[in-house]
C-alpha cells in the first residue's frame, strides 16, 4: 500500500497536524469508531478500546500501519472487511462512499414503492401488535372446536376479511405448538449407550474406589438445520404473508433456521426470524424487502443461494423447504441443475405448493415437471391444516 | 481512558517491516496489513482471526510466525463434535484406577487418595493446556479451521481466548505463565459467533494479485524459470476467475509449478497442461467445465 500524501484530517478539527497530541489522537479515533458503527461496523467497545490500544503502539507516521491496525481491531467479517476501506477514506479524507447509511434517520434508507408500503401495512396490522385487550378478547373468543377446523381448512388465498384477524392468531397458536414439539421430540430421544469412564471414576473416587454409580456418555443430539426458501413473487402473493409466519414459527424452536426469500434474486432474512415476537420480525421485514411480487426465476434464484451459502450448509443433516407454486420465468435447465446441486447437499428436499391445495391442479409448468424428481416430499401449503401436516416430515428427519 | 507513552511505547513500524522481511526469509510473501494484524497479535496481545478461501495460506502464517519466532507450534486442529477432553486435558485414567487398586488396602483417608489420584502426575495434557503450560517461552497456538467445530466448543475457547487461562473443575484455573501467540483459521463455512469474533483481531486473505503470486512462486521455488512461473501463474489466475466450484488457491499454484519442475518440463504447452491439470481441479465438474472450455483455448488466451 501507498503511504497516502495528506496527514489524517478529523472531522470537526480544522488542524492539520500529522502528528495528534494524545487526546485529540483519541478523540478522533474514538469519533471514527462511532462513524463506523452508524454505517454497518459493528462495534462494540471493547472494540474501541483495543483499537485505540492498538494506534497507540503502531508508528504515527505511517498512515498505512494506521490503517491496518484499525480494520484488524474493528472488523469482524468479509462484509466489513470490505466496506472498511470506503469508511476510513470517507472519514479521514471525506471521500464520498457509494452505499453510505444514515445513522438513524427514519427517512433514510430506500423507500420502499406503493405496493411495497401496502402489503407492510398489511403485515403490520397484525391484530397482536394492536390494543391488547381487544386481542386478548379474540384469542378467548377462539376456542370453538368448529371455528378451529373450519378457519384452518380455508384456502389462505380465499380467507373472509372478517375471519382474517382470527386465523391468524389460530395460526400463530398452532405453529408455535407444532414446531414446540418438533424440537421437543429431539431432546428426548437419548440412548444409554456407552460408559464415560471419566466421570465414572471421579463419582468412583468419592466412595473410596468402588463404582456404584456408572455414568454414561450420550450421543450428543445433533440439531437439525432448516434452510426455508420463500417465493414472495406475484403469483405467490396471497399466501406469502402466511407462510413468513410460518417460517417464523419454526424460526423460534429450531435451533438452526436460515430462510431468504426470492423473487428474481435472493435475500437473506434469517436475522429478522430472530426477533422477539411476529410483528418486530415483519417491520424489520419492511426494511429489507424492496422487491416484494414481480416475476419470478427460480433457477437463478436457487444457484444464487447454492454459491453463497450452498457450503456453509454442512451437507450431514439439513432439510431444505422450497415455498413455491413453481411458475417460473427462467429455464427449466438451469432449475433442475441448481435443484440436483441442493439436493446433494441436504439430507430432505421439501417442496410445498399452494396450487397443489385446487381440485383440479396437476404440476404442468415446465419448471415445476422438470423439478419433481429431485423433491423427496411435494405437498400442499394452501392453508393451515396443510401446513400442520409438514409435522410429519419434518419429525422423521430428526428420528432418522 | 487514555493512552500513556509509558504503556504502550511507540514501536516503530520498522518493527512491521521486520515481520514482512523475517516472513520472506521463512518462504511467506506477507503484505502489510497481514504484518500489522500480527504485529497487534503480539502487542496488544489479541487472537487473531484470519478467513480467506481456501488454500490461500491461512495455516501457514502460524508455521511461519513460529519459525520467525523460534518457537514452539501447537496446533489443534478442529472437527465437528470436538470437545474439551480432546482440545484440553483428559485424565489418565487406566492409571487412576492402576492407583486406586493399589491403595485399596491402605488405611489413608480417601481425601487423600482423591488428591492422588487427580494430581499432575495423572493428568494428560492436550494442546490447549499444553499451550498454556509453556515456560520456557511464548509459543505459537494455532487453532485451525475453528468453523468446523461445534458451537458450543467455541463457546468453551472463549476463556482462553480473552484471558488466557483455563479452568479444570479438579484443580481449579490455571493462568499463562507466557501467553501464547492465539491464531485462529477460518473457511467461513458458517458464522462464527459474535462473542468469538469479538475477543479477535480480523484479518481477510484474498487471493492474490498477479505481482504477488509470481512472486510467491518465487520465494517458495526458487530455481523454477521465471517465464515459467509467470506462464504458470497467469494460467492459475485465468481458471480461478471461472466460476468453479472449488476454485484453485496459492497451494494449487505452488502444486501445478512444483509438478513442472518435477516432469522437467520448461514450457506449459495444452498436453502437459492437460496432463497436470488435477494439482489445479479438485472436482469433476469442474474438470468437465475447463475440458469443456479447452486447455489449448484457455493457453492462448494468457498474454504471453
Amino acid at each position: 500500500m501507498n503511504t497516502l500524501p495528506t496527514p489524517p484530517r478529523p472531522h470537526g478539527t480544522g488542524e492539520q497536524a500529522p502528528i495528534l497530541p494524545d487526546f485529540q489522537r483519541l478523540r478522533s479515533v474514538v469519533e471514527f469508531c462511532r462513524f463506523a458503527r452508524d454505517n454497518g461496523l459493528d462495534s462494540g467497545l471493547k472494540a474501541v478500546i483495543d483499537s485505540v490500544r492498538a494506534v497507540g503502539i503502531v508508528d504515527h507516521e505511517r498512515l498505512d500501519a494506521f490503517r491496518h491496525a484499525l480494520r484488524a481491531t474493528l472488523c469482524t467479517s468479509k462484509e466489513e472487511w470490505d466496506l472498511f476501506d470506503q469508511l476510513f477514506d470517507a472519514f479521514w479524507y471525506g471521500a464520498r462512499m457509494d452505499r453510505l447509511r444514515k445513522p438513524i434517520s427514519p427517512s433514510g434508507g430506500t423507500t420502499p414503492n406503493a405496493s411495497n408500503s401496502q402489503r407492510i401495512q398489511l403485515m403490520l396490522g397484525h391484530p397482536a401488535s394492536r390494543e391488547s385487550q381487544a386481542t386478548e378478547e379474540k384469542r378467548n373468543a377462539i376456542s370453538g372446536a368448529s371455528t378451529i377446523d373450519r378457519l384452518s381448512k380455508v384456502d389462505f388465498s380465499e380467507v373472509p376479511q372478517d375471519d382474517l384477524a382470527e386465523l391468524e392468531l389460530l395460526s400463530e397458536r398452532l405453529l408455535r405448538r407444532m414446531s414446540f414439539r418438533l424440537s421437543r421430540r429431539r431432546k428426548l430421544s437419548h440412548v444409554r449407550a456407552r460408559i464415560d469412564l471419566r466421570r465414572t471414576i471421579r463419582a468412583g473416587a468419592a466412595h473410596g474406589g468402588e463404582f456404584i454409580d456408572l455414568r454414561y456418555k450420550d450421543r450428543r443430539s445433533q440439531a437439525p438445520r432448516l434452510v426455508i426458501l420463500l417465493d414472495v413473487s406475484d403469483s405467490m402473493n396471497p399466501y406469502s404473508l402466511f407462510l413468513f409466519r410460518f417460517a417464523y414459527a419454526l424460526g423460534t424452536h429450531f435451533h438452526r433456521v436460515s430462510c431468504f426469500l426470492f423473487s428474481t434474486r435472493l435475500v437473506d432474512v434469517t436475522e429478522t426470524l430472530k426477533a422477539s415476537d411476529l410483528a418486530k420480525a415483519l417491520r424489520a421485514l419492511s426494511g429489507i424487502t424492496t422487491f416484494w411480487a414481480g416475476g419470478t426465476k427460480i433457477g437463478s434464484s436457487l444457484q444464487e443461494f447454492n454459491r453463497r451459502f450452498g457450503p456453509r450448509m454442512g451437507s450431514t443433516n439439513t432439510c431444505v423447504l422450497i415455498l413455491s407454486d413453481g411458475w417460473d420465468t427462467g429455464e427449466p435447465d438451469a432449475l433442475v441443475a441448481e435443484l440436483k446441486t441442493l439436493k446433494q447437499r441436504s439430507k430432505k428436499l421439501i417442496w410445498l405448493n399452494p396450487l397443489l391445495g385446487l381440485a383440479r391442479y396437476e404440476p404442468v409448468t415446465r419448471g415445476m415437471r422438470a423439478a419433481l424428481p429431485y423433491i423427496d416430499v411435494f405437498a400442499p401449503a394452501h392453508n393451515l391444516q396443510s401446513l400442520l401436516e409438514l409435522e410429519k416430515s419434518l419429525k422423521s428427519k430428526t428420528t432418522r | 481512558m487514555t493512552i500513556s507513552a509509558a504503556e504502550a511505547p511507540p514501536g516503530g513500524f520498522g518493527e512491521i517491516d521486520e515481520f514482512i522481511e523475517g516472513f520472506e526469509r521463512f518462504g511467506y510473501v506477507a503484505d502489510p496489513a497481514l504484518a500489522t494484524a500480527i504485529y497487534l497479535l503480539i502487542r496488544l496481545p489479541k487472537p487473531l482471526l484470519i478467513e480467506g478461501h481456501a488454500g490461500v495460506g491461512k495455516t501457514e502464517v502460524a508455521k511461519v510466525l513460529a519459525s520467525f519466532l523460534g518457537t514452539e507450534l501447537i496446533r489443534l486442529q478442529c472437527y465437528e463434535g470436538l470437545d474439551a477432553h480432546s482440545a484440553l486435558y483428559e485424565w489418565n485414567y487406566q492409571k487412576q484406577l492402576l492407583a486406586i487398586k493399589v491403595r485399596e488396602k491402605s488405611d489413608k483417608p480417601i481425601e487423600e487418595l482423591e488428591r492422588h489420584i487427580f494430581g499432575n502426575d495423572f493428568l494428560l495434557t492436550r494442546p490447549l493446556l499444553r499451550s498454556i503450560l509453556c515456560e520456557s517461552s511464548s509459543p505459537v497456538l494455532l487453532i485451525d479451521e475453528v468453523d468446523r467445530a461445534d458451537e458450543a466448543f467455541e463457546a468453551f475457547l472463549l476463556e482462553i481466548l480473552s484471558e488466557f487461562q483455563v479452568t479444570i473443575p479438579e484443580l481449579g484455573t490455571i493462568k499463562a505463565k507466557r501467553i501464547p501467540h492465539v491464531i485462529l483459521t477460518s473457511n467461513s463455512t458458517r458464522e462464527l459467533s459474535d462473542a468469538l469474533k469479538r475477543r479477535c483481531l480480523y484479518h481477510w486473505i484474498e487471493y492474490p494479485t498477479l505481482e504477488k503470486e509470481i512472486q510467491i512462486v518465487r520465494v517458495r521455488l526458487p530455481k523454477f524459470d521465471c517465464e515459467l512461473s509467470s506462464r504458470a501463474v497467469r494460467f492459475v489466475q485465468l481458471v480461478r476467475g471461472m466460476n468453479l466450484s472449488k476454485p484453485p488457491g496459492i497451494a494449487e499454484t505452488l502444486d501445478l509449478s512444483q509438478a513442472l519442475v518435477l516432469l522437467k518440463k520448461n514450457q506449459l504447452d495444452p498436453g502437459t497442461a492437460e496432463q497436470i491439470l488435477g494439482c489445479i481441479l479438485k472436482s469433476a465438474e469442474d474438470l468437465a467445465q475447463i475440458r469443456r472450455e479447452g486447455v489449448k483455448n484457455l493457453l492462448s488466451r494468457i498474454t504471453p
